[in-house]
């Protein structure tokens, strides 16, 4: 059996890099994946705990979970098609319209 | 059910008058004059049924408390328990006393009205409803039976005098007359409410019976000098007393009939009836009614002055008015100056026997005034002239009206003012100002029995002038009043010697009834009445040599510099309308103007300095918006990281 605290771990260090991508990449398509890493961080340790706890209800979380980033994976990459094709770019640094 | 009870309807009649003219007076005959006539006569009847009743003392008193006044009153506020309002009514001698004299000058007015307002036409609506609003509520005012009610209709007996001043508004002497009279006795009126607003903290209540009980009740005194002279101070406004006096004369830009109801018989009448109202106050308070006296004094001697070269004949008699209020206000002072020393208040009754008698021959005079007016189109007397022949019962009545303010016995005038200056020499063993006064007093007779007469013999004899020409007596609506007045005004002391004589109803206290022969022999006994006959008779004798036989040419007057000022100065009024602008315009106005540069640079620099603050402090920090998502989403988690930091430190996670 290995300990919760390896999967613990295992979640911080992915919810880590998923943040740190976020916060820095310039490209969007980069930044939805960075994002797809934070969840997969959560449902890392609703699974974890659900087996720590022998509660299937953190199983179930994580599927409901894994269907809310998958459509919404599918809602992000049709606001960035859009982008694309009217301002040419999806770096995030030139999309700065909701400023002063 | 006793005549009495019905006394509530005595001003109800008029204000119902008031409305039934106000909204159906164009279709009534006269304007509805004859509804106002049959309102006041109406009211007439009930005040003579309750007089009745007050004079014999046979009615019961509503409260069971038999102490000669009858009260019915209804809660009407309720603020706490210990705080409320009530109305009601109040009727003992002084109330009978007014009633009498409100309800029968006002309805002999009306009736004169009926032909002397006659060729005013659409215009005779708003007359007879303001007019019938005016006795309605004058009605009230004497009736009230606590403070706060007696100033609701105070202020109401205000309006209408504002409103009847201004009766020809379209001429511009006229409103500005209203606005002064209104503005001018506003200033008595806020000292009136301070007044009010102090006895009403201090004694928790403004009903008459409460608080003329409060002496008993050990209440702490100190506030009530303060609080009888702010009372005071609404009682200048409205008899306009010195300094408050010079909307008076302006007033008379109304129609004669209102100078003779409510610039001499009634309204004016209000300050005299309030202080006689509060005397129960006033006498615990002698500061306040040395006050009462030295305005009275003051008063009555510079109006007289003033009235001596005024060439308008309804302003010689304004401020004769003036002058005779000034009269009443003394005899009030002394007699509760004596009173405090000494426990006789016969000044209390000589002032209420002035009051009455001046109502009489004072409306006389003005009617008789009006009656001359309109028959020579002009109030200037140096135009007028020679009208003795032509106008008989005008100038008959007018000469009585005269001999009575005169003081020439034996008319009414006569007694009345004897008694209000034995009241003040009485008063002068007490205190050397009444000697004063008392002098201010004779001197006061000597004019006033001078300008009388001037006024009678420049408008009746000597040579007819060319307004005079065509002028012809007035009809017999106008004279049939005049002459009744004249009977009053002739023959009112008559009540000294009925019954107990006035002292026996009218009094404060102690009733002081004299037999007839007691009252002769206190009149005649004393040798300070034969002076203030000698005084009338030298005034009245002046003015004879002066204007009638012309022996003394009326140039002696202006002739010298020094009187050709002294004329000038009383033409001007002491500057008093002068002092009035410019008091208005430099201290009022130069005030204003102050404030107004507080509210443009303090008020308004507060609220721009804020606007002005936010707007560019907003402007800088809206740089912190770059629209950059990863920058919010870097502060969202420095946030959220330092927040689950401190929760760390301190232990919340542990």
């Amino acid at each position: 059996m290995i300990p919760i605290e390896y999967f613990l771990a295992l979640g911080a260090i992915l919810f880590i890099i998923g943040a740190y991508g976020v916060l820095t990449k310039r490209n969007a398509i980069v930044v939805l994946m960075s994002i797809e890493l934070m969840l997969n961080a959560a449902n890392i340790n609703f699974v974890a705990f659900s087996s720590f706890y022998g509660d299937v209800r953190g199983q179930i979380f994580a599927l409901f979970s894994i269907a809310v980033a998958a459509a919404e994976v599918a809602v992000g990459l049709a606001i960035l098609l859009a982008l694309s094709k009217t301002r040419d770019t999806i770096n995030l640094d030139e999309i700065s319209l909701l400023r002063w | 059910m006793q005549p009495i009870e019905f006394a509530w309807l005595i001003p109800v009649f008029p204000l119902v008058a008031a409305i039934a003219i106000g909204l159906f007076g164009k279709k009534l005959k006269e304007g509805g004059g004859y509804v106002a006539v049959v309102a006041a006569i109406a009211s007439l009847a009930i005040t003579a049924a309750v007089v009745v009743q007050v004079l014999d003392g046979s009615f019961d008193s509503a409260d069971g408390v038999m102490d000669g006044v009858f009260e019915q009153s209804q809660m009407w506020l309720t603020l706490t328990d210990s705080y409320s309002f009530e109305v009601g009514i109040y009727i003992d001698q002084l109330t009978a006393l007014m009633l009498v004299v409100v309800s029968l000058v006002s309805t002999l007015v009306i009736v004169y009205s009926l032909a002397y307002m006659g060729g005013e036409g659409e215009r005779k609506r708003r007359y007879y409803t303001e007019i019938s609003l005016f006795v309605g509520v004058m009605l009230g005012l004497v009736l009230a039976n606590n403070y706060l009610e007696l100033f609701i209709f105070w202020e109401l007996v205000g309006l209408c005098s504002y409103l009847l001043i201004g009766f020809w508004y379209h001429k511009p002497s006229a409103a500005s007359a209203a606005k002064k009279a209104f503005i001018v006795t506003r200033v008595g009126d806020i000292m009136f409410m301070i007044g009010l607003i102090i006895l009403f903290t201090t004694f928790k209540t403004l009903n008459f019976r409460d608080l003329f009980e409060i002496e008993a009740s050990g209440t702490d005194l100190s506030l009530l000098t303060i609080g009888t002279i702010m009372i005071f101070g609404g009682a200048i406004g409205k008899s306009a007393q010195f300094p408050l006096h010079d909307w008076l004369p302006d007033a008379m830009e109304g129609p004669t009939t209102v100078s003779a109801l409510i610039h001499a018989a009634t309204m004016v009448k209000a300050g005299v009836y309030l202080v006689a109202r509060s005397f129960p106050l006033f006498v615990q308070t002698p500061e306040t009614l040395l006050v009462v006296a030295i305005i009275g004094g003051v008063t009555a001697f510079m109006a007289a002055t003033m009235a001596l070269n005024n060439p308008n004949i309804k302003r010689v008699l304004a401020y004769s008015t003036i002058s005779q209020l000034g009269y009443m206000m003394l005899a009030l002072g002394a007699g509760g100056y004596l009173f405090f020393h000494t426990q006789h208040a016969e000044g209390y009754t000589s002032s209420m026997f002035h009051l009455m008698n001046h109502a009489f021959f004072k409306a006389l005079l003005f009617l008789c005034a009006g009656s001359v007016i309109h028959a020579v189109h002009t109030e200037d007397m140096r135009l007028m002239g020679g009208l003795n022949r032509k106008m008989k019962i005008t100038s008959f009545t007018m000469l009585i009206g005269a001999l009575s303010i005169s003081g020439i016995p034996p008319f009414s005038g006569f007694w009345s003012k004897d008694e209000v200056l034995a009241t003040v020499w009485e008063a002068g063993d007490l205190s050397w100002v009444f000697v004063l006064l008392y002098f201010l007093g004779i001197a006061t007779a000597f004019m006033t029995a001078f300008y009388m007469f001037r006024l009678w013999f420049m408008t009746f004899t000597g040579k007819p002038s060319v307004a005079s020409d065509h002028a012809h007596e007035s009809p017999r609506v106008m004279t049939y009043p005049l002459i009744l007045l004249a009977i009053l005004a002739a023959g009112s002391f008559l009540v000294l010697f009925v019954g107990g004589g006035f002292g026996g109803q009218v009094f404060f206290e102690e009733p002081h009834s004299l037999a007839p022969a007691e009252v002769l022999t206190a009149t005649f006994a004393e040798p300070i009445t034969y002076l203030s006959i000698i005084v009338a008779i030298c005034g009245v004798g002046l003015a004879y040599a002066v204007y009638y036989r012309k022996s003394i040419s009326s140039d002696v007057f202006v002739s010298t510099k020094a009187s050709r000022t002294m004329y000038d100065v009383l033409i001007k009024r002491y500057g008093f309308a002068a002092a009035y602008d410019a008091f208005a315009e430099k201290v009022v106005y130069g005030f204003s103007k102050l404030v107004d540069l507080f509210d443009i640079y303090v008020i308004d620099g507060i609220v721009n300095g804020f606007a002005f603050i936010f707007a560019r402090s907003g402007n800088i920090i809206r740089r912190l918006q770059t629209g950059q998502v990863q920058l919010y989403a870097a502060i969202v988690i420095a946030g959220i990281s330092i927040v689950f930091i401190l929760l760390y430190l301190v232990g919340g996670l542990r």
